[in-house]
């Protein structure tokens, strides 16, 4: 029987064409979505691995110049000097602390594209770490590139909607539900068959072409975590197709003219995936705004007047808190170190407040809308999308969370340097710390998809209830 | 054989058909006569359980259409005023899917040619697609359909209105075949000579009553118009 529905239903798309430019626009829009993702990724890793020659071709730099000044071909002075470690790990020596692409970074960009992916880190203070002034921007949150994500929260759900916005009410209006349905068949097998089909199609369509996409635009599926991260991407692009295929089946159960169902689920649509979105985002940039950027500079600035008028005293408890620098105090560059360095760490300490506060809202934010994400099934998907793309605030959050474990380590390296006046040698430079990127565990990334991905289950579920329900009830005549 | 036992539906209030019974045998065709509006076709939809009743049954061959709406249809034909086919499709994919629906035999492309040649679909038509048919050619292969599926029960609506007379003519004589097959015939119409000469029995309906019952042997064509016309004045 179902074979049956779904053969004649794969005649009549055929010979109506439609299915061929739906499928044609899917294949089009697909591939100009993940070529621009890949752009997108290969220009991030350009600028990376530009980064990295940089450091590299500094670090040689400063390794001659530490052997001439030796030789005594050169006389630096002291603040430029490549062997004192205050000058090296304060500006010469900085090093990029940066966040690669993750493996399916180019079928989203996500927020990639506002948050830094690399830092140039050295021992100065850590608010230079924050970019945060975009944060505050909430026009960035809504924007978004034309990625392969953007296709399938936005677009796909339309070219579902044109597939099956008549797919009873057609019948009904052509009369040939009637024919069919003086048949031993019931209406529910009849609509089922005919959206599961329509819905298999482009579901297999949509994973075979960005499959292709995929590794045309050269994602590696074999790299660590790839696989099933694609494979839980192709989980959640299903269960959104299963939801707008459930709900056009519902308006269609209601028995309207399919101009009427057009209507209907043109609204759905603009409801689900830009309104509520949008109301979202601004209730949450309203509970828990963030402080401003310019609050941050009046603390900084405050604290940095502060800390000029009480230098000699910082000085004196600073020295007491590090009884190793004491020895030092007789050398002037090595002093001007220490007070620079006191007078940092004093900085960090009165800013950390308001850095706190950003760091505080920005959690409280992200929670809400992990919290009421189940309320749209687009923005389901998008933080789902952008999860397993690596994109999203949660992997850039890990970034800062190792890149401040890494600028503790840096200071914690030169300060015996700095406090013992340690002359540096080009072994000095070669046994630098260096900054590893380590993924966050795949199991929070899997923990949080799974929860996206089963409220939209739930929310297709619904759908299909809803259109089991109305379907009972369905006026076949008049 | 098509019964309906106290048979009737009312919308919000208003009754669309007063507490009907009939009884059609097989090797009848009952002829439903009357004004627009008076309870033919919905009559017709109860039988194809398209509404539900608000009393009474409406049997197929024994088997109440609302308990039983899927054995009921396996042996019901119908016919509507528009025979609509998939319009992109050709008249035999359409024969085909209509069969595989209804039938629980599997027919060869060859059988399938040969019912809508029996149905007189002329040669070469039916691998055209739908959309070329004249309203003739899509009722022909209605009763293609109605055949293949060797329907004991079958509900016409008014099938020959638009019909040129020939084309009726040839619907009558097709008519005639399948009830000598064995099948109970329930059609409306208005088509008053078209009744006289292929309806066993007429019924007159008005306002969701049935006014009066003829067999059509006992009467003529001219007594039959009379009834008619007499049962039709306020």
């Amino acid at each position: 029987m179902l074979f049956n529905i779904i053969r004649n239903d794969w005649r009549n798309l055929r010979a109506d064409r439609s299915l061929w430019i739906i499928g044609a626009l899917l294949a089009v829009l697909i591939g100009y979505g993940v070529h621009n993702g890949g752009a997108w990724v290969r220009f991030q890793q350009d600028t990376l691995t530009q980064a990295a020659e940089e450091e590299a071709g500094r670090l040689t730099l400063i390794k001659t110049s530490i052997e001439s000044a030796n030789a005594g071909r050169a006389n630096p002075p002291s603040w430029r000097d490549p062997r004192n470690p205050f000058a090296v790990g304060n500006t010469q020596a900085a090093h990029y602390v940066s966040m690669p692409p993750a493996p399916l970074a180019a079928l989203a960009v996500g927020q990639s594209d506002l948050l830094p992916y690399y830092f140039k880190l050295s021992l100065k203070s850590r608010d230079t770490l924050l970019g945060n002034d975009e944060i505050e921007n909430p026009v960035h949150l809504l924007s978004g590139r034309f990625d392969l994500a953007f296709v399938i929260i936005y677009l796909f759900p339309l070219l579902v909607l044109a597939l099956s916005y008549n797919l009873i009410s057609s019948e009904k209006e052509d009369g040939t539900l009637a024919m069919t349905l003086s048949q031993p068949v019931r209406l529910g097998t009849l609509a089922w068959g005919k959206a599961g089909f329509r819905a298999l199609f482009i579901l297999a369509l949509s994973t075979l072409i960005s499959l292709a996409g995929t590794l045309a635009s050269g994602v590696n599926l074999s790299a660590a975590g790839a696989s099933p991260r694609f494979l839980l991407w192709v989980a959640v692009v299903a269960a959104y197709g299963a939801f707008w295929f459930a709900a056009a089946v519902a308006v269609n159960a209601l028995g309207r003219s399919s101009a009427t169902n057009a209507i209907a689920l043109a609204g759905l649509w603009l409801g689900f995936v830009l309104l509520i979105p949008a109301l979202l985002n601004v209730t949450v940039k309203a509970l828990h705004p963030v402080p401003s950027r310019v609050e941050l500079i009046q603390a900084m600035r405050v604290a940095s007047d502060d800390i000029t008028r009480q230098r000699s005293q910082l000085m004196a408890k600073y020295l007491e808190d590090h009884p190793e620098f004491a020895a030092a105090t007789d050398d002037s560059m090595a002093q001007y170190a220490i007070r620079t360095a006191a007078i940092l760490d004093e900085l960090d300490r009165r800013v950390q407040p308001v850095l706190a506060t950003f760091d505080e809202q920005l959690t409280l934010q992200q929670a809400m809308v992990d919290r009421y994400r189940f309320l749209s099934p687009a923005i389901l998907v998008q933080s789902a999308l952008y999860d397993l793309a690596g994109t999203n605030l949660y992997r850039y959050r890990h970034f800062l969370h190792l890149t401040e474990q890494f600028h503790a380590a840096w200071r914690t390296h030169f300060e015996p340097l700095i406090a013992r006046n340690v002359r540096l040698t080009p072994a000095h430079i070669n046994s630098l710390p260096r900054f590893h990127f380590q993924e966050e565990p795949f199991q929070a990334v899997f923990t949080r998809t799974t929860a996206a991905l089963a409220g939209l289950g739930l929310s297709a579920l619904l759908a299909a209830a809803l259109s089991a329900w109305w379907l009972r009830r369905y006026p076949v005549a008049a | 054989m098509l019964e309906a036992q106290n048979l009737s539906k009312t919308y919000s209030g208003t009754p669309a058909l007063h507490p009907l019974s009939l009884k059609i045998e097989p090797g009848e065709v009952y002829c439903l006569l009357g004004a627009n509006g008076a309870g033919k076709t919905t009559t017709i939809n109860l039988f194809l359980n398209f509404i539900e009743p608000t009393s009474g049954t409406a049997l197929v061959n024994g088997l109440d259409v609302v308990q039983q709406p899927l054995e009921s249809k396996r042996r019901l034909a119908y016919i509507p005023e528009q025979v609509m086919l998939y319009r992109n499709l050709t008249g035999l994919e359409n024969l085909e899917y209509f069969t595989a629906l209804g039938s629980t035999e599997t027919f060869s492309k060859g059988q399938l040619l040969a019912f809508l040649d029996e149905a007189g679909l002329p040669a070469g038509a039916a691998e055209k697609r739908v959309s070329t048919y004249s309203k003739g050619m899509r009722q022909k292969v209605g009763i293609a359909i109605a055949s293949a599926k060797g329907a004991k029960a079958l509900l016409l609506d008014e099938p020959t209105s638009g019909l040129d007379p020939k084309a009726s003519n040839e619907f009558s004589a097709l008519l005639k075949r399948l009830s000598d097959g064995g099948a109970a015939i329930l059609m409306a119409t208005h088509d008053l000579f078209r009744a006289k000469e292929t309806g066993t029995r007429v019924g007159i309906m008005k306002h969701g009553r049935m006014m009066a019952e003829l067999r059509t042997e006992e009467f003529g064509h001219a007594d039959l118009e009379r009834v008619y016309l007499e049962h039709m004045h306020d």
